[in-house]
């Protein structure tokens, strides 16, 4: 561990959370008119927008449309600002190829896209401030944005990054705990089925331990999906107490 | 949104309107959209502003780094733009789709604000040929509702009106070696003068008249734009042709003249709304995305 | 010249209607909507399990054994939501590709529309052949980017819209304003053109475009509805579908449902300001406030 306890004696951890304590949540569904769906999430320090066009028709080559079913196109960037070091390029780069193809799997797994045969779904996703979890967040801004725009969905999809640190597992990584050798998961669940729509581990851990820590991650997910359902419902009522026939 | 259809009729009827200074939102020729600022929106950067103009919303961090001084100027520091046309506000843009225009914007950004005339490069000099501030102003678009250059030009003028740069100490050894050393309290810090930093305004030929704050739809029937950047004296910094299509020289003159108006009069709306919100303090709400 | 700079405020949406937090109908995606097997799933709904489940957060609405769950609208003006056309709806749409013996029409729907040639009245009346010299000259009929006015003739089984031209009242669009809006804002009505006592018409699409233009003096039915003028129109007409547009603009940030009533009592209260000041955050709560006054007066 590098010189930094994670997780005092009393049990806090460096932001002065528990253990299975998730961050703060700020949201706002629809902040864009532009777009079809548009989502805007903070979770902690990790700042995150998402939006959502479609479903349209196939842009570019029509041979990409599937007959059956909506093509999912996801794109995930982060603001050459958004880290404390700057970075160069917004997106292109392994990391983020690697997270837009996460997302587009994860948001297979939930969108009912076979009501939209030959049609396309984007989801884009662009993190403005980067404090850990950025995969979670986008994920949980994106399911927002989806349900903004009114796409059938099977269930939420929730992400959470949990760690596992002295026997302990950890809810909601920020970036100090993941960079200290916290060896983390990523998992996205739908949340009333239990279903796992992804799940993704890096580093090193015990077998015995696995267990334990997809526990504390389920546990987790199943939190982010209240305070989503929270998010949602609010704004379900404001929307439908303006409606007026 | 990058661009529109309008059709022939659509077109006439658009023209007609600026011929006789109604426009379609019921603006003069030289009216401006509803503009909000904000400025301290992102916390990784050492300043940060978003705008949003009528639909378009741009969002601007700035990241002081320390580099090297240019040869040519070694008492100078200097400034890098990037702009990052973001599939957020077009899936044009996904992929390489923006780059075009990302690389079109931030060339005429260079050139508009690296320069001794808008801003104190000195000031950024930490020691003459050694060390200096690079100041890295990443624009980026969120969405696209015409007029994308005075958006951004206002955004960067407010995000560098927020700029705090650490202080900086610097202690020689014995050996003669210089050491930088950055002040670890966050209010110890240097501020930029932003007074003369012009502002861009973006003049659309459309039909024998010129707009300026053009929609998409107004854009979709001119010819070409003008961009003309002024300072708060009325300096003209920098003016290009934008666009295909052709301007007569005549016209050209006349924009200048309409454009130094109005860019001269952007200026003290937005310096005293930054000022108020200074003064607010951490009383301000922030509101950021959350509005 | 004129700019109007300031700091933004967290944005409220004013309505007079009684609040809706104690509302039972509305759910969530994954809410279990009922698990009696009696009823029968529509759109916004999937069966899971035996169970009737929501797939899209909105209102449940039941029609005899149909259960339906309707999207509801976020705070978006804008927003293209997808259209869901049936037959009969009126719609505006854009012409975006001229095809053999159809066009290719933009609805705001998630696949585009169709116009076939055989769905149009062509110059020379009703009954008149089409021939292969009509199949090149379609464009001079509509080319791309033209605005029509038109209804739902058909829906295809992917779910793509044909539409039809084939009465008076429909046809290419001329001179005027489009705005658009969410499918969801416009209102049932038996008639979607209207000719608004202020001075211009409106055509209010239930897939969102509403078409604002001068009121015409005479039809000329010659043409086919494929004429248009391009002669200059008076600005006492021109300021009066700014404000129309404005107001649209205003009802919609505010979620006031669309149709000719509304649209009116908007119009009248914000005669007093500028059309350009009617999009001003706090006049258009002023205006829609007054508005919301108006209707309920109205209504009794």
């Amino acid at each position: 561990m590098a010189g930094l306890e994670l997780l005092s004696d009393q049990g806090y951890r460096l932001d002065g959370r528990k253990a299975t304590e998730l961050r703060k949540f700020q949201a706002r569904m629809g902040p864009f008119a532009q777009a079809d769906g548009s989502a805007y999430l903070e979770q902690g320090n990790t700042k995150a927008l998402a939006v959502v066009y479609g479903p349209h028709e196939m842009r570019g080559s029509r041979s990409r449309a599937l007959h059956d079913r909506a093509v999912i196109n996801c794109q995930y960037s982060m603001a050459t600002f958004s880290t404390a070091e700057r970075k160069r390029r917004p997106h292109g780069d392994r990391k983020s190829t690697e997270m837009s193809l996460h997302l587009k799997q994860t948001f297979e797994a939930a969108v009912m896209t076979q009501l939209y045969p030959r049609s396309q779904i984007d989801i884009y996703v662009k993190i403005l401030q980067s404090d850990g979890g950025n995969y979670s967040v986008c994920v949980n801004a994106a399911t927002l944005a989806v349900i903004d725009a009114g796409i059938p969905m099977r269930d939420y999809v929730c992400a959470c990054t949990v760690g596992f640190v002295d026997e302990t597992p950890l809810a909601d990584l920020c970036y100090a705990e993941e960079s200290g050798g916290v060896s983390s998961l990523a998992l996205a669940l739908l949340p009333r089925g239990g279903q796992i729509a992804l799940l993704q581990m890096d580093a090193r851990l015990h077998q015995d331990h696995l267990e334990t820590l997809m526990e504390a991650a389920m546990t987790a997910c199943k939190g982010v999906s209240k305070v989503l359902d929270e998010v949602v419902r609010q704004h379900l009522r404001e929307a439908s107490m303006l409606t007026r026939e | 949104m990058a661009t529109v259809q309008v059709s022939e009729a659509e077109k006439v009827y658009i023209l007609h309107g600026i011929r006789d200074d109604l426009r379609v939102d019921g603006r003069g020729c030289e009216d401006y959209r509803h503009m909000e600022i904000e400025t301290d929106v992102v916390s990784n950067t050492d300043g940060s502003a978003k705008v949003s103009l009528g639909h378009t919303a741009v969002l601007v961090g700035i990241k002081a780094e320390i580099g090297k001084p240019r040869p040519m100027v070694p008492n100078e520091g200097y400034l890098e733009f990037f702009v990052d046309c973001s599939a957020n506000a077009t899936p044009e843009f996904e992929g390489r789709g923006g780059e075009e225009l990302g690389t079109e914007l931030s060339n005429t950004l260079y050139k508009v604000f690296n320069n001794k005339q808008s801003l104190d490069l000195r000031a950024l000099c930490i020691s003459a040929g050694e060390h200096c501030w690079v100041l890295y102003v990443d624009v980026l678009l969120l969405q696209c509702d015409g007029n994308l250059y005075d958006a951004i030009s206002i955004a960067i003028k407010a995000a560098l009106f927020n700029t705090k740069i650490p202080r900086v100490h610097i202690s020689s050894d014995e050996e003669g070696g210089k050491e930088i050393e950055l002040s670890d309290d966050p209010y110890d810090c240097m501020r930029l003068q932003v007074e003369s930093v012009p502002c861009i305004v973006t003049l659309c030929k459309v039909g024998h008249r010129h707009v300026v704050d053009a929609t998409l739809q107004e854009k979709a029937c001119s010819v070409a734009s003008l961009i003309i950047s002024v300072t708060h004296k009325g300096t003209v910094t920098c003016t290009r042709k934008v666009g295909g299509g052709s301007l007569d020289p005549e016209s050209i003159f006349e924009m200048i003249e309409a454009g130094k108006r109005v860019g001269k009069a952007l200026h003290a709306p937005l310096m005293k709304l930054l000022q108020q919100e200074e003064s607010l303090g951490k009383k301000r709400q922030k509101v950021g995305f959350l509005g | 010249m004129a700019v109007d700079m300031r700091l933004p405020t967290v944005s409220k949406t004013v309505s007079l209607s009684v609040s809706a937090f104690d509302r039972k109908d509305l759910v969530v995606p994954g809410d279990v909507i009922t698990s009696d097997t009696g009823f029968m799933r529509g759109h916004g709904t999937y069966v899971d399990e035996e169970k009737l489940t929501a797939s899209v957060a909105g209102e449940v609405q039941r029609v005899d054994k149909l259960i339906c769950v309707r999207p509801l609208k976020t705070r978006q003006v804008m927003s293209p939501k997808p259209f869901n056309g049936e037959v009969g709806d009126v719609v505006v749409g854009r012409i975006t590709e001229v095809q053999q013996k159809r066009w290719k029409v933009e609805t705001n729907s998630r696949l585009d529309s169709v116009l076939l040639l055989s769905s149009v009245n062509l110059p020379g009346g009703e009954l008149r052949r089409r021939s292969a010299e009509d199949e090149l000259t379609m464009r001079e009929y509509l080319q791309e980017g033209d605005l029509i006015s038109a209804e739902v003739q058909s829906v295809f089984s992917d779910g793509a819209l044909s539409l039809h031209t084939r009465s008076l009242k429909y046809g290419k669009l001329g001179q005027g304003v489009l705005v658009q809006l969410s499918p969801s804002l416009i209102k049932r009505q038996k008639t979607h053109f209207h000719n608004l006592p202020c001075g211009a018409s409106i055509i209010l699409g239930n897939n969102g475009f509403v078409w604002l233009y001068p009121t015409p003096e005479q039809q000329d039915e010659e043409a086919g509805g494929f004429y248009t003028s391009l002669e200059p129109i008076s600005l006492s007409d021109r300021e009066v579908i700014s404000r129309l547009r404005n107001c649209l603009l205003a009802l919609a940030t505010h979620k006031v449902l669309l149709y000719d009533t509304s649209v009116l009592y908007c119009y009248e209260s914000s005669l007093q300001h500028q059309v350009k000041d009617i999009l001003k955050p706090e006049v258009m709560e002023e205006i829609v406030l007054l508005t919301q006054h108006k209707l309920l007066e109205q209504e009794g």
